[in-house]
């Protein structure tokens, strides 16, 4: 008969020495912003606080933040001191419960002594390095006093995007210690498969835990591809919904027509930043969230530059009709420098110029000359930056907006279906549909429109694939 | 078991009223569905049904149901009546005998093309919904709702049973139960004429031979005479070339073949696909899952399904943490002054140039360089060396890119119990990149008991003071 499947939930501590980033580890595995209080300052967190991870409505693992060990080397000399008499030689598990039973353990090393206690009362240990530090002593000692617990230990590498690390001595010195088994989890930056390397890590050391690592595992990629996908149908949503849009106007009297184009430019705005915001829920980001700066959208003037024929240029994107090049003379526009921030020069002329190219004369022409109307609908080139600009931001929503996103112009290579020959086909499609589009309120939801929307997110998550290959690579 | 797929449908159609008109208020429901000890689906049904409950657009669900077993209640009738109509077309009013080709063709004919029509779209395009009478039927349904909610409904339904594949079957399953309707009119129409009606039967050729008739109606007839369905025998038919036999025996075995072949052929198959429809389409039904991708339930897993619940302190803080604190030896101390390092033997790559030009640095001779500390051994002997010397003044350099700890602090206060005065050099402090760190240096050198000044953040000045050398007069040497 096989082992009766455990029931009761891993338990794991976050250790670590001061100022590592173990309470950002557990706000990451979590998903909980508010968890503990985080800062630079040294010995923030002085308290053992648990969290429950919930996959499925099912308590999976518990973890553990613990405060940071200060004075290891002290610490050791303490435990190394501890020898009754009687007793020939203590192992580490009994020389750690004499420890904590030993007045010391409530003086001068009681922050250390609510580490060990953590960790013998745990499952395993997820051991957080800092490796902008170099490997001392300190740290050695420590891992030894952590290894008298007698408890697996995960060494997870923190702070791994920094530009210069010690990440190869921190191996080696580990490695030496018989810690083999490391987690690379840059825990305010995780890279995508970090939280998944992580638990794969923790179930090789805890094998009768593995079924419930493996369903918070699944879990866990299950919401993810549902958050990829939703985000991918708003986006998809938004082009289906600007490709369709047409405004119509009388031909009679430029100022009607200019009126026209300068209502039609604001609804498309706000139809994108209706989109912006869904994204920005639906990933969680508050502009309050300390990284919400680290997004490519500053602030309105990335509403601005929409129009603006010189982030087109920019991008190598081209109006379907008319040259940028005229308009683009007086907007010398900053696009996103460094990935981070829009146009720090002002949109001049964004709409007067830009405007008018931006928008084309559209569709029927024969019933315009009759009627005395025209349609206008949003050029292609917008469309194209639409797609770019909303991918970039889906990309470096994913990667919580840190580090490694190239800024917009590096896309060009991966996007460059958006930047040249026809539209895809959805879209084209949607040009078709005036009904679709749900600029003006409402779209006609019909099977068709989504037959297109459904194609048209299959095509931007290949994209999106793309860039994301390109930026990890 | 919960959810079937009608909380689906409920949820789903709270998706698309939710896209159109906004989130609702669904504080209570979200409370609700979080203590349901289901997955996020279920969670996604609970809140979808608690919200129902006092919300007026879950009406709208069952209104759609409704009008939709209506919808096809009228089409059915529709589909009879003109079944009936069309066999009445077919025989005629008795004034001229029937033809039994043209007969068959007319009552079958359609039916047959639409078959073949249905059952290749199945073999190429297994995905497409095809199906005419499954889309009239959908199209008079959504006609008939009221806009919005209803709608919405319609709307769910479509997308729920597009994402299995299920529209065919559904669809599919409509369009026969039609056909089966025009059918069952057609044979309703037969009876009543052939019931009421006088009719003779004839088949007219200008080249075909007789035998072919003869055959035609012979491998027609097999099916329908399995069951005991009488068919016109071979003299029967070779006589009814082209004039009506008035022999009665001759008429009913034509009526009843006719009936025969509009039952096998015609009422029949369409019966048993429609069955056949319908039980892919329940069976289909529990397959249904709701599209967790879609924004609007992507954006309420956070709150439906947290990753996390806290447990809260499990272990409080202490209320004092101890400290160490700076001693000194003060006039006693005579010795040589004493420059040590710690933890200043791992070199981190950052800023290591701009580090390596301040350590180790070049002492003056008056000056005792003891090297870094960094393992237990090497301070322990250390300690033990500077408790002899006892040297006048002590430096200590530490690196401030480094936090600060208890154990480093209170190393500093240890060492600084065997000199005349300590002091802290925080070395290459100018080109530390993170200022913050230098700050907690500093705090936790105050906290030590060393004042601001007595902590060097400048080579030159911390080792002119260790030297002991007035600024001024080295500057002028």
């Amino acid at each position: 008969m096989p082992e009766k499947t455990v029931v009761r939930p891993v338990r794991i501590a976050v250790v670590g020495h001061t100022n590592t980033g173990k309470t950002s580890l557990m706000r990451t595995l979590t998903r909980d912003t508010g968890f503990g209080e985080v800062s630079s300052r040294p010995s923030t967190t002085r308290h053992v606080e648990g969290a429950r991870l919930i996959a499925d409505g099912e308590v999976l693992v518990e973890l553990f933040d613990t405060p940071g060990m200060e004075d290891p080397m002290a610490l050791l000399e303490e435990l190394e001191s501890i020898r009754p008499e009687g007793v020939d030689r203590l192992d580490g598990p009994a020389r750690v419960e004499r420890f904590l039973n030993a007045p010391a353990a409530r003086a001068r090393f009681e922050q250390e002594a609510k580490v060990l206690r953590q960790l013998r009362a745990s499952d395993a240990g997820l051991y957080v390095i800092d490796v902008r530090d170099p490997v001392l002593a300190k740290h050695r000692d420590e891992l030894e006093v952590l290894g008298d617990c007698a408890v697996p230990l995960l060494p997870v590498l923190n702070f791994v995007r920094a530009p210069q690390t010690n990440e190869s001595r921190w191996r080696e010195a580990l490695s030496r210690l018989g810690l083999h088994a490391i987690v690379r989890f840059d825990t305010v930056a995780p890279e995508r498969d970090g939280e998944r390397w992580l638990y794969e890590k923790l179930a090789t050391l805890l094998d009768a835990w593995r079924p419930s690592l493996e369903k918070l595992l699944a879990c866990r990629a299950r919401e993810a591809d549902a958050r990829h996908r939703a985000a991918v149908l708003l986006v998809a949503e938004l082009l289906i919904d600007v490709a369709a849009y047409r405004v119509r106007v009388m031909a009679t009297g430029a100022g009607a027509v200019e009126a026209k184009v300068i209502e039609l430019n604001t609804r498309v705005r706000e139809r994108e930043q209706h989109c912006v915001d869904a994204l920005l829920e639906l990933y969680r980001f508050r502009s309050t969230d300390v990284d919400a700066d680290q997004l490519p959208l500053a602030n309105g003037e990335w509403q601005e530059d929409l129009f603006n024929p010189e982030s087109l240029r920019q991008l190598g994107i081209r109006f379907g009709t008319g040259a940028a090049a005229g308009a683009a003379a007086g907007a010398g526009v900053d696009l996103m420098v460094g990935g981070l921030t829009f146009g720090t020069a002002t949109a001049i002329g964004a709409l007067a110029g830009g405007g008018w190219q931006a928008v084309r004369q559209f569709g029927d022409r024969v019933l315009g000359s009759v009627t005395g109307q025209r349609q206008l609908a949003v050029d292609d080139g917008i469309l194209r930056f639409l797609a770019v600009r909303q991918l970039h931001l889906l990309c470096a929503l994913e990667t919580r907006g840190h580090g490694a996103i190239s800024p917009i112009h590096g896309l060009v290579d991966q996007v460059r279906q958006w930047r040249e020959g026809a539209l895809p086909a959805p879209l084209r499609k949607a040009r078709a549909h005036r009904e679709w589009s749900g600029v003006d309120g409402k779209a006609a939801d019909g099977l068709e429109r989504n037959r297109a929307l459904e194609q048209l997110a299959e095509l931007l998550a290949t994209d999106a694939e793309a860039i994301r290959r390109a930026e990890t690579r | 078991m919960f959810p079937d797929w009608r909380a689906r449908w409920l949820a789903e159609t709270l998706r698309l009223h939710e896209a159109d008109e906004g989130r609702q208020d669904d504080a209570r429901a979200v409370a609700v569905a979080r203590t349901h000890p289901g997955d996020a689906e279920a969670r996604i049904c609970v809140r979808a049904r608690e919200m129902a409950s006092t919300g007026t657009w879950a009406s709208a669900v069952d209104a759609a149901g409704v009008r939709a077993r209506f919808a096809m209640g009228v089409l059915l009738v529709v589909g009879l009546v003109l079944g009936f109509g069309s066999a009445m077309a077919v025989l005629g009013d008795g004034g001229r005998p029937v033809n039994v080709v043209w007969a068959l063709g007319g009552l079958l004919g359609v039916h047959m093309i639409s078959l073949a029509v249905w059952g290749a779209g199945l073999l190429i395009r297994p995905t497409e919904t095809g199906s005419v009478f499954g889309r009239a039927w959908l199209w008079l349904a959504e006609r008939m709702s009221a806009r919005g909610p209803q709608v919405h409904a319609w709307h769910a339904l479509f997308s729920l049973h597009r994402g299995q594949a299920l529209l065919r079957w559904w669809l599919g399953g409509v369009a026969h139960a039609l056909w089966l309707a025009l059918l069952c009119g057609a044979v309703i129409g037969l009876l009543v004429a052939f019931s009421l009606r006088g009719y003779g039967f004839v088949w007219e050729t200008t080249i075909l031979p007789a035998a072919v008739f003869e055959a035609w109606v012979g491998a027609l007839g097999a099916l329908p005479a399995l069951v005991g369905v009488p068919i016109p025998d071979g003299e029967v038919v070779r006589a009814s070339g082209g004039v009506a036999l008035v022999d009665a025996e001759a008429r009913r075995a034509w009526s009843a073949w006719l009936l025969g072949c509009v039952v096998a052929y015609g009422v029949l198959p369409r019966a048993l696909l429609a069955v056949w429809c319908f039980t892919l389409l329940r069976s289909g039904r529990r397959r249904i899952r709701l599209d967790q991708g879609q924004p609007g339930y992507a954006s309420l897993l956070e709150r439906l399904t947290p990753a996390s619940e806290r447990i809260g302190v499990t272990d409080v803080a202490p209320e004092t943490i101890a400290t160490a604190h700076l001693g000194g030896l003060a006039s006693l101390a005579a010795g040589a002054p004493v420059l040590v390092g710690v933890e200043l033997n791992g070199e981190a790559p950052a800023e290591g140039q701009a580090r390596a030009m301040e350590w180790p640095p070049t002492v003056p001779d008056e000056v005792h360089f003891a090297g870094a500390l960094d393992t237990r051994e090497q301070r322990r002997l250390f300690l033990a060396a500077l408790s002899r010397a006892q040297p006048v003044r002590l430096l200590v350099a530490c690196d401030p890119r480094l936090s600060p700890d208890r154990g480093t602090l209170s190393l500093i206060a240890d060492l600084s119990r065997h000199a005349g005065e300590c002091r802290v050099w925080l070395v290459a402090a100018a080109t530390a990149t993170d200022t913050e760190r230098l700050g907690y240096w500093r705090d936790g050198l105050r906290e030590l008991g060393l004042p601001p000044g007595a902590v060097f953040e400048s080579m030159p000045e911390a080792l002119e003071w260790l030297a002991g050398t007035p600024a001024e007069g080295r500057r002028h040497a």
